[in-house]
């Protein structure tokens, strides 16, 4: 249900864009694990918008990393993602590590963002409440952690995701995990909190309560650190708050990007 | 074939029941409530007295290697460790298998170091580059392994121009700045020492060895047998880009135990072998493989890196001393058992450096004499001649004559 196309950009660099849906026009930065082509809540955006995702650099190809060396190389990429896009004031959705990003690009270009959901968020960090450390533990038993229930659904693991070959498969996982390690490694705290000021969309943070990669404690952070920004702690829900409790975030999502509000 | 006496210096007081109460020998295993620096003071200077013992005996080099934060390796410095050996020894080659470049900054203090080491002894370093393991670098060391193995080559490129250059010169680098390169002081040997790079089974890193004209040094814990797929890779690469397949090209790691017969063999190193296996080599599995360490040419090639195949290997598992055997992780026995298995190796690995560990867990350091006593007595002559038809050009040329001469101060005789 996603046209996917190839963007060049100015830098040389080459950006692989998902789009699906009608409507507004919403950016969706994804979590750790990329654009999936049965991805649920991309559907659910997609009925009454139009959704833009481009595919972080090194999902594809780890290569795509060599000359994006920090998290401000990673925010200027996603500008030159929008100033090629012809996106000029954007309505921005990130999740988990497309989050960061999407906090990243807001306070480095806040004119580019109007609109701001931060769905479980990483970058800041408190000694007294520490970030898991996602690294530290075998692939196959990530879930553990992100899931509310501890495993994925059917729909996030259905093979249509992943090539067939069990190596590509492996490969394709890796790639993603190194291009999150790049960013955060060993500990995701690399300044946003001195730039956070700088953000001037009107911002929502949406955690899981019981979050166990990242406590929802850090719903309070972003909102204490980002101006005027409000916060949602939904219950019975973790890192993939989105995924488990979809009907839910997405009324917050719509209120928050709702025409009229916008307008005013 | 040339023989090197490779020391871990396992700290040999985990308590028995180290596997169930604790989650990891590496990384995260508390200091403060495993490690008793008194007992620590011994054990440093029985290992160093090995080490020392290991040169009177006629072993061809003495290897130190670098690891964090690991109950079975007590050499976070190896330059620490080979600048006391150099002291106390006057004709074996130090193979120093650390600094694992990417975790110091500047490289440049690595150059420094080594050329240190090579003057203090007289000539005598051998220059080891390890990426370092997974649990060294990426978690003991908060190295990023997304960005280490560029970081590694940057710094291993700079190390090796800056004992080449003949004038100061500036280093713009990814990983590196520097505005002025001119470590002093400069290595005995010209135009550098030897470099070997140790290595696990990343296929890239052969290319680059032969490229640069390295030794690749293969270490495993698992032996021969389980090593001959990684070793067959580098001798293709050697085919393809044309090098010639000298022997000395490769080193490789070996337990080994020489006893008077089978029986005795199991008599004195079971335990300290099955005290690495079981206890010493209990590894979490989330410290074995984070993402961007093993290149994605690596996974493609299959060769999956060795402490994750290892720790998968152990897992859970209780080895026995014939299941250590019969893996071929320990050569031992007999000196006519010890030979023919290391013929056995040698005919199908063609390796013309071995590494030898004859200590091993919590081996008593008698045994430990024993052991090195016995293999240079009865198995070194046998093996000795083999490769002879080859050129060692990875191997310090004994640049000062006096270097022949004894060590100024008395080691600990036999």
């Amino acid at each position: 249900m996603f046209e996917n196309d190839t963007l060049r950009l100015p830098s040389g660099r080459e950006v692989q864009i998902y789009r699906a849906g009608q409507g507004p026009t919403i950016v969706w930065l994804h979590g750790p694990h990329g654009v999936r082509r049965t991805d649920p809540v991309l559907a659910e955006l997609a009925k009454r918008h139009t959704v833009i995702a481009p595919l972080a650099p090194g999902f594809n190809n780890v290569d795509e990393l060599d000359d994006i060396r920090d998290v401000h190389d990673l925010a200027l990429h996603y500008d030159d993602i929008f100033e090629a896009l012809g996106l000029d004031r954007i309505a921005l959705v990130g999740h988990s590590f497309g989050a960061m990003i999407a906090a990243e690009l807001a306070a480095h270009v806040p004119k580019r963002v109007e609109r701001l959901v931060l769905i479980s968020p990483f970058g800041l960090w408190r000694d007294d409440k520490p970030v898991a450390d996602l690294f530290a533990r075998p692939y196959a038993t990530i879930d553990r952690i992100l899931w509310k229930t501890g495993e994925a659904p059917d729909v996030m693991t259905d093979p249509v995701n992943f090539p067939n070959d069990p190596v590509e498969k492996a490969v394709t996982i890796v790639q993603a995990m190194t291009s999150v390690a790049k960013f955060v490694w060993p500990i995701p705290d690399k300044g946003l909190r001195r730039r956070l000021h700088r953000v001037s969309a009107k911002t929502l943070i949406v955690f899981g309560a019981d979050d166990a990669f990242v406590p929802a404690i850090y719903a309070d952070e972003f909102a204490a650190a980002i101006p005027g920004a409000r916060k949602a702690v939904i219950p019975d829900a973790a890192h993939m708050v989105v995924y488990e409790r979809t009907p839910e975030v997405m009324r917050l999502i719509e209120q928050q990007l709702d025409e009229r509000s916008r307008a005013a | 074939m040339k023989f090197h006496w490779f020391h871990l210096m396992a700290y040999p007081y985990l308590p028995d029941d180290f596997k169930q109460r604790y989650p990891s020998v590496w990384v995260t295993p508390p200091a403060a409530e495993l490690y008793d620096p008194v007992k620590g003071h011994q054990v440093y200077n029985d290992y160093l007295d090995q080490l020392e013992f290991a040169e009177q005996s006629g072993y061809d080099g003495i290897c130190v290697n670098e690891h964090h934060q690991n109950g079975y390796g007590l050499m976070p410095s190896p330059n620490l460790m080979a600048a006391a050996l150099a002291r106390r020894t006057s004709r074996a080659k130090l193979i120093v298998l650390g600094n694992s470049v990417a975790l110091y900054d500047p490289p440049t203090r690595v150059a420094e170091e080594m050329a240190m080491l090579d003057v203090m002894s007289g000539g005598r370093l051998v220059a080891g580059f390890p990426v370092g393991t997974p649990m060294d670098t990426a978690y003991c060391y908060g190295a990023n392994p997304a960005t280490l193995r560029d970081k590694y080559r940057e710094g291993v490129e700079l190390i090796v121009r800056a004992w080449k250059e003949r004038r100061p010169f500036t280093f713009n680098g990814k990983y590196t700045q520097l505005r002025y390169v001119n470590p002093w002081p400069t290595p005995i040997q010209t135009p550098r020492p030897p470099v070997w790079i140790p290595g696990g089974g990343s296929v890239e890193q052969w290319e680059w060895c032969i490229k640069n004209d390295f030794v690749y040094a293969y270490l495993t814990y698992f032996g021969y047998m389980a090593g001959t797929a990684v070793i067959d890779g580098f001798w293709e690469t050697v085919d393809r880009m044309g090098a010639e397949p000298n022997p000395y090209r490769v080193a490789f790691l070996q337990f080994v135990g020489v006893a008077e017969n089978d029986a005795e063999a199991e008599r004195l190193y079971a335990e300290p072998a099955q005290y690495f296996y079981n206890r010493c080599f209990h590894l979490d599995p989330g410290f074995v493989g984070p993402p961007g360490y093993a290149s994605i040419a690596t996974l493609r090639k299959g060769v999956r890196s060795q402490v994750r195949d290892s720790a998968a290997q152990v897992q859970g598992k209780l080895l026995s001393w014939k299941e250590i055997l019969d893996r071929g992780c320990v050569v031992a026995g007999s000196p006519a058992t010890v030979v023919d298995r290391l013929n056995d190796m040698a005919d199908r690995m063609k390796v013309g450096h071995l590494m030898l560990l004859m200590h091993y867990g919590n081996m008593s350091h008698e045994t430990t004499l024993y052991n090195t006593t016995r293999f240079a007595r009865d198995v070194m002559p046998k093996l000795r001649h083999r490769f002879n038809e080859w050129e060692d050009k990875w191997w310090p040329k004994d640049t000062l004559p006096e270097i022949q001469k004894p060590a100024p101060i008395g080691v600990a005789a036999e």
